[in-house]
């Protein structure tokens, strides 16, 4: 489904990713391990076309996707949730999730789908983005990249700056979705959680892809135990 | 000094309107249009000279609104395109000094081709007493007006598909993006509809009195007071800072002199700032 194939790219010049070659299958989920600084949100946002690549191909559904802007790309069905979340401060849940199915009118089953998903949204429908808690604010940017109906749902570190607790749970509702088919690519450092919910991994160093397998594979892997899952 | 209040509630609408073209244009796409005064001039000439040719009062009204918009789509795909490949500051920067050039050149022809021209619509007859004060129904018909316009501006960015994809670039542009807007797209229906504001706001003030070909400077002037004053970006900001500074404008006009009201708005703005840098109702970055 999705194709990256010797992609790099960076900022100024300077590649923070190297000629980097994975792939997603339709239904699968896929995980992107990586400590801080290894890459993971350029690679992202090179992917989702918020961040121009420096050479490589990126094809999504048999579509050569590099090089398009991002507003077109979620259009063709890659729905992106980057780390910071990028919400509307000012704007309530209502308005994100209508916004999520720009340019189209809300489709009510899939408003069902994502409210059954993040019952807290259905009782906030009037409240404002900038007051929510963190928790809060990851669900409603996922409930947003779900309304447009992505094909591939691509999140960047969903855990970052939750408690512990709110990051199971994210990841619960990632189950959920995963269980209805929808394919998923996570990157993440909390790698067990990750590890819980994925059929495959690339392990992320420096900008190069150091390790790949499938998650049980990665998981007993000693380098990846001794690095990422605090087993020595 | 009801007299005064109600002279200053009519203004402030139209502070508040004119305002709106300014701060919608910055907060979607960081770019300062000093231009804007010249726009509305524009547009009052051409309902002029439209007049003078003999077409008559509402054709020659709606002739101005189009050469508004026309006028922002014309920023929007000559000079504004160098400034577009820039970020942040630099295109705050860039834009200022195009739309400036823009504007000393649009005086100029305008000065010359058209010296002391002024445009002065005449709206009903009897004057109307509204609280023991006499209205001219002139600045009636003016705000009304630019209440339809208030009402249609809140219809538009609170309840239209158009309208939350406008505000998110605002809140937003990389989240826009990531929902399948462009944020290049949307400018370009804001500049228009800036373009169409000062038009409506050159049509509505030259109800109450003249609005001279040599206008441009203190209309972009008075638009960047309000604007900064109710907070850049902000569209609730700028309709109160309009009307707050409108009393104050009147009230000063009357008590004090209009000579000085100008000043006094400078001070009232620049208090503003002091007390909330980010303006009544703008967001602290």
């Amino acid at each position: 489904m999705l194709e990256v194939a010797g992609l790099s790219a960076g900022y100024q010049g300077n590649d923070v990713v190297h000629e980097l070659s994975f792939h997603v299958d339709e239904g699968e989920t896929v995980m992107i391990i990586g400590s801080n600084g290894a890459g993971k949100t350029t690679l992202f946002r090179a992917i989702c076309g918020l961040l121009p690549s420096s050479s490589g191909q990126v094809t999504f559904m048999g579509t050569d996707i590099s090089g398009l802007a991002a507003q077109r790309i979620v259009r063709l069905g890659i729905g992106f949730v980057p780390a910071e979340r990028h919400l509307f401060p000012r704007m309530s849940v209502g308005e994100h999730l209508a916004l999520g199915a720009y340019p189209h009118r809300p489709d009510p089953e899939t408003m069902r789908v994502v409210l059954d998903l993040f019952p807290r949204l259905e009782e906030r429908q009037r409240q404002l983005a900038g007051t929510m808690s963190g928790g809060e604010q990851q669900m409603l940017a996922v409930g947003r990249a779900l309304m447009a109906n992505p094909r591939l749902l691509v999140l960047d570190e969903p855990t970052t700056g939750l408690a512990p607790k709110l990051a199971s749970e994210a990841y619960r509702a990632l189950d959920v979705l995963r269980g209805q088919g929808l394919t998923i690519l996570v990157a993440e450092q909390q790698v067990p959680l990750a590890l819980a919910i994925s059929d495959r991994g690339y392990v992320l160093e420096n900008g190069v892809i150091g390790l790949d397998g499938t998650s049980e594979e990665l998981a007993a892997d000693p380098r990846v135990r001794a690095a990422y899952l605090g087993v020595t | 000094m009801t007299a005064s209040i109600l002279d200053g509630i009519v203004l402030g609408l139209q502070f508040g309107v004119l305002a709106t073209g300014l701060t919608l244009v910055y907060g979607l796409g960081g770019v300062l249009n000093l231009a804007y005064g010249q726009m509305a001039v524009i547009s009052a000439m051409v309902v002029l000279l439209a007049m003078d040719a003999g077409v008559s009062l509402l054709p020659a009204v709606g002739l101005g609104l189009l050469a508004g918009g026309l006028l922002g789509l014309l920023l929007d795909v000559t000079i504004l395109r160098p400034v577009y490949r820039l970020q942040g500051e630099a295109r705050v920067l860039l834009s200022l000094l195009l739309s400036l050039g823009v504007a000393f050149i649009v005086d100029g022809f305008l000065n010359w081709r058209f010296p002391l021209r002024g445009l002065s619509l005449r709206v009903g007859g009897e004057a109307v007493e509204i609280l023991g004060v006499r209205m001219r129904t002139g600045s009636l018909v003016a705000s009304g007006i630019t209440l339809l316009v208030l009402a249609v501006l809140f219809y538009l960015f609170r309840y239209t598909r158009l309208g939350r994809a406008i505000r998110s670039v605002i809140e937003n542009e990389e989240g826009a993006r990531l929902v399948g807007i462009d944020p290049h797209h949307m400018l370009r229906i804001i500049l228009v509809l800036s373009g169409v504001l000062a038009a409506i706001v050159a049509v509505t003030r030259s109800m109450v009195a003249p609005v001279n070909v040599r206008a441009g400077f203190s209309i972009t002037v008075l638009a960047l007071i309000v604007t900064v004053v109710g907070g850049l970006g902000s569209i609730s900001g700028a309709f109160l800072a309009g009307l707050v500074l409108g009393i104050i404008n009147s009230i000063a006009a009357a008590y004090i002199g209009t000579f000085l009201s100008l000043i006094i708005l400078l001070v009232a703005a620049a208090l503003t700032i002091l007390i909330r840098p980010a303006g009544l109702l703008g967001v602290r970055e």
